[in-house]
């Protein structure tokens, strides 16, 4: 069963941090199609967010077809990601692997590229929503 | 067509010579969960006690779920509140203090409560429960009624994280399991920012701010670039809030649409500093219609 | 709200039946002494109207021996007021100090509700509790009562109907004095206040008159015979029917002094005799009714008060 994090400095939505932590589960193959969900209660039992937040970030999987609502029983996994997406995982993937050799050899310990990498992060995206 | 959670209309109280809260005009959407925040004395607690009755208006209304709590008090059976300190009788055990709220509430769910139990002897004395404690089983109370609007006056008071973060959690499985309204009077924002879908800022008695949080974080921006003295900018509806050090001037604006200047550097604002922005003590002037922008005193 | 209203006060209850049993105790311990003197000395023959020659010394005798004992029970009078004090004065104002009114007035019981069942529950344990002191009495003093009869203050207000009455009646006020004054100990004190006053006023300037007082003239120089009655006033008059100031008596005892005839032979030959005006003894189931009926109604119509105020009270 997957377990969510919440980090409420990151910039980015909580639901939105939902949606990205089951899609991550789903690439990573910590859930597989049929498994369930945890309910809105205990993650909000957990987490202490809003339901109506867990409730979005569902909804928003159902419509892409990643997961299925049943009525009375829970959320279930309906499907896994498009292979098509997991090629450009493995593209990316190398490409990364690369950008850290350089990092690593221009000096930048492991704080220092994590740091780099979310405050670029933070800032693309601020930019996109400007 | 339901009514909703909390109306007020005009409302104002007045203590003997101050006004308490004035002129509140306020309608909370159904199944929201409100933070009523600001600072301390601003008419948040005020605003509460009219709505469970427990104050008299001295002019306007208040309903909730429809009814006035004063005229028809037995509204009261589908709302939870838990006033400030969460006061409960010290003497009674934790045992009896739940058979107190199961005899005076006829809808009862013991479910809640003896989940809350699970840590807690239920011999032990409610004077002799720590703080944490104390507000849960508070919280546990109000939520055992089953009821469709939860009232929380500083929950938070007295509470170190831990027992917060408990707070918050258990109030949150209530809510998802009876899908209440709520509403949370803090002073401090931090505490209520994790869950609060819709916020009223109150200042002074009266109202500052109010509107779900997202739009009004997608509404408002941060603004930075050099001091230099302030014309129009395009897609600013208002200045809200001005600082300036040294030769950085920071704005913070409502926005009237996306703010394309390359001379700014525009950034996203979080709730606490939206809401702060707001609570600045100077008196701001009423919006200027988006063309012209007035000028700003410093904040 | 029987629960509640147990859970809340039973240390009160407990304390009232406790007292309560006390007073029994002591008054069936006490019984036996009394009873015994008063078969010894035959007091039964000692009865008014009725009077032996030298009764009234034994009469006087008896009650000397036991006049402590009737004090102390006199002073029962104020348990009435106790129950004001100790149960009605806490039940709201306890509540508004501690601010736990915030919890129990926004349950799913009305304000109205809570507060008419607590003291509705609590009334009819005061008024169980008002009527077995007023048994208890009223068979411990059956010696003293057909000796001086039950009609005055020292019997009157601590047997029959009115101690009842009179509980039920601190109570209310207690219960008022709570929401008015919202302390504790500031409650208790006007209850007090306003229980004495009102008690004293009743006794005083209503209960002689509940009923016209009857009168009865005395000639000459009658003891003060055993009388169950309740004496009002004891006054001299003249032959006309004017009372006779204290100078104008000494006028003429020292004139009758002088002239050597004895003081009182002389006034009765002025044709002067002491007037009483008194309430016969008769009357005291009569007077029993009124003057609880008083009390009651007083207790409904604070209590009325109460519920009707207890919403309208800003906290």
């Amino acid at each position: 069963m997957i377990e969510f994090h919440l980090d409420p400095h990151s910039g980015v939505a909580t639901y939105l941090q939902i949606v990205q932590q089951v899609k991550e589960a789903l690439r990573l193959g910590t859930i597989d199609v049929g498994d369930q969900l945890p309910t809105v209660r205990e993650v909000v039992a957990d987490l202490a967010i809003n339901p109506n937040t867990v409730a979005k970030a569902y909804r928003d999987l159902e419509r892409d077809g990643l997961v299925v609502a049943r009525q009375g029983r829970g959320t279930f996994v309906a499907s896994t990601l498009a292979p098509a997406s997991l090629r450009h995982h493995d593209a990316l993937r190398a490409e990364l692997e690369r950008w850290l050799a350089a990092a690593d050899s221009a000096g930048l310990d492991e704080e220092s590229i994590r740091a780099l990498i979310s405050a670029t992060l933070r800032e693309t995206r601020a930019r996109r929503v400007a | 067509m339901t009514p909703s959670p909390l109306d007020a209309r005009g409302l104002g109280k007045r203590f003997r010579r101050d006004w308490g809260l004035r002129d509140c005009t306020l309608t909370i959407p159904q199944g929201a969960i409100v933070g009523l925040a600001g600072p301390n004395a601003a008419g948040k607690s005020t605003l509460l006690a009219l709505a469970t009755g427990l104050l008299a208006p001295t002019e306007g209304s208040i309903e909730v779920l429809g009814k006035d709590p004063l005229r028809e008090p037995s509204v009261l059976a589908e709302v939870g509140y838990v006033a400030q300190g969460a006061p409960l009788y010290r003497s009674f055990s934790v045992a009896e203090t739940i058979e107190f709220a199961r005899r005076t509430n006829a809808r009862w769910n013991d479910e809640i409560v003896s989940h809350f139990l699970t840590r807690i002897a239920s011999e032990t004395k409610v004077g002799s429960l720590s703080a944490g404690d104390r507000a849960r089983l508070a919280l546990a109370l109000a939520l055992g009624k089953r009821p469709q609007l939860v009232l929380l006056d500083e929950p938070f008071a007295g509470l170190d994280p831990l027992a917060g973060r408990e707070f918050l959690q258990l109030l949150m499985d209530g809510v998802a399991e009876t899908s209440a309204t709520v509403v949370i009077a803090s002073h401090v924002i931090a505490d209520i920012e994790r869950v609060c879908d819709h916020i009223v800022l109150l200042t002074e008695g009266g109202i500052r701010l109010e509107g779900n949080v997202e739009d009004l974080l997608e509404s408002h921006r941060i603004l930075m670039g050099p001091r230099r003295p302030l014309g129009s900018i395009r897609g600013v509806h208002t200045v809200v809030r001005e600082r300036h050090s040294g030769r950085q001037l920071t704005l913070l604006v409502l926005a009237a649409g996306p703010i394309v200047d390359p001379s700014w550097t525009v950034d996203r604002v979080g709730l606490e500093e939206l809401l702060l922005a707001y609570m600045a003590p100077e008196r701001l002037p009423t919006p200027e219609p988006p063309e012209r922008l007035p000028l700003r005193w410093h904040g | 709200m029987a629960w509640v209203t147990w859970r809340q006060h039973r240390a009160q209850v407990v304390a009232v039946f406790g007292l309560l049993a006390l007073v029994a105790a002591a008054a069936f311990a006490t019984h036996l002494p009394i009873r015994a003197a008063y078969h010894r000395n035959t007091l039964s023959e000692c009865l008014p109207p009725t009077a032996r020659s030298g009764c009234d010394i034994i009469v006087r005798h008896f009650e000397n021996q036991f006049d402590s004992w009737v004090a102390i029970v006199r002073g029962l009078a104020v348990l009435p007021a106790l129950v004001g004090l100790f149960v009605g004065a806490p039940l709201l104002a306890r509540e508004l100090e501690h601010g736990t009114h915030r919890f129990a007035w926004t349950q799913g019981v009305t304000r109205r509700r809570w507060l008419l069942s607590k003291t509705a529950l609590l009334a009819a344990v005061t008024l169980v509790a008002a009527a077995l002191l007023s048994a208890v009495v009223t068979w411990w003093r059956g010696p003293f009562d057909t000796l001086e009869g039950r009609m005055a203050p020292n019997g009157f207000d601590i047997e029959g109907v009115v101690v009842p009455a009179y509980a039920l009646f601190a109570l209310a006020v207690g219960v008022l004095a709570g929401l008015l004054f919202r302390r504790t100990v500031a409650a208790m004190t006007a209850t007090l206040v306003v229980f004495a006053s009102t008690r004293l006023i009743v006794l005083n300037f209503l209960r002689p008159h509940f009923m016209s007082p009857l009168h009865r003239s005395v000639v000459g120089t009658d003891s003060a015979r055993p009388t169950a009655d309740w004496l009002l006033s004891d006054t001299l008059v003249d032959a006309g029917g004017r009372q006779i100031t204290a100078g104008r008596e000494d006028l003429a005892v020292l004139h009758a002094q002088q002239a050597g005839i004895d003081p009182h032979n002389y006034l009765v030959s002025l044709g002067w005799k002491r007037v009483i005006s008194y309430q016969p003894a008769g009357r005291f189931w009569t007077f029993q009714l009124i003057e609880a009926g008083i009390f009651a109604a007083l207790a409904v119509a604070v209590v009325l008060a109460a519920i009707w105020l207890v919403r309208r009270t800003p906290t």
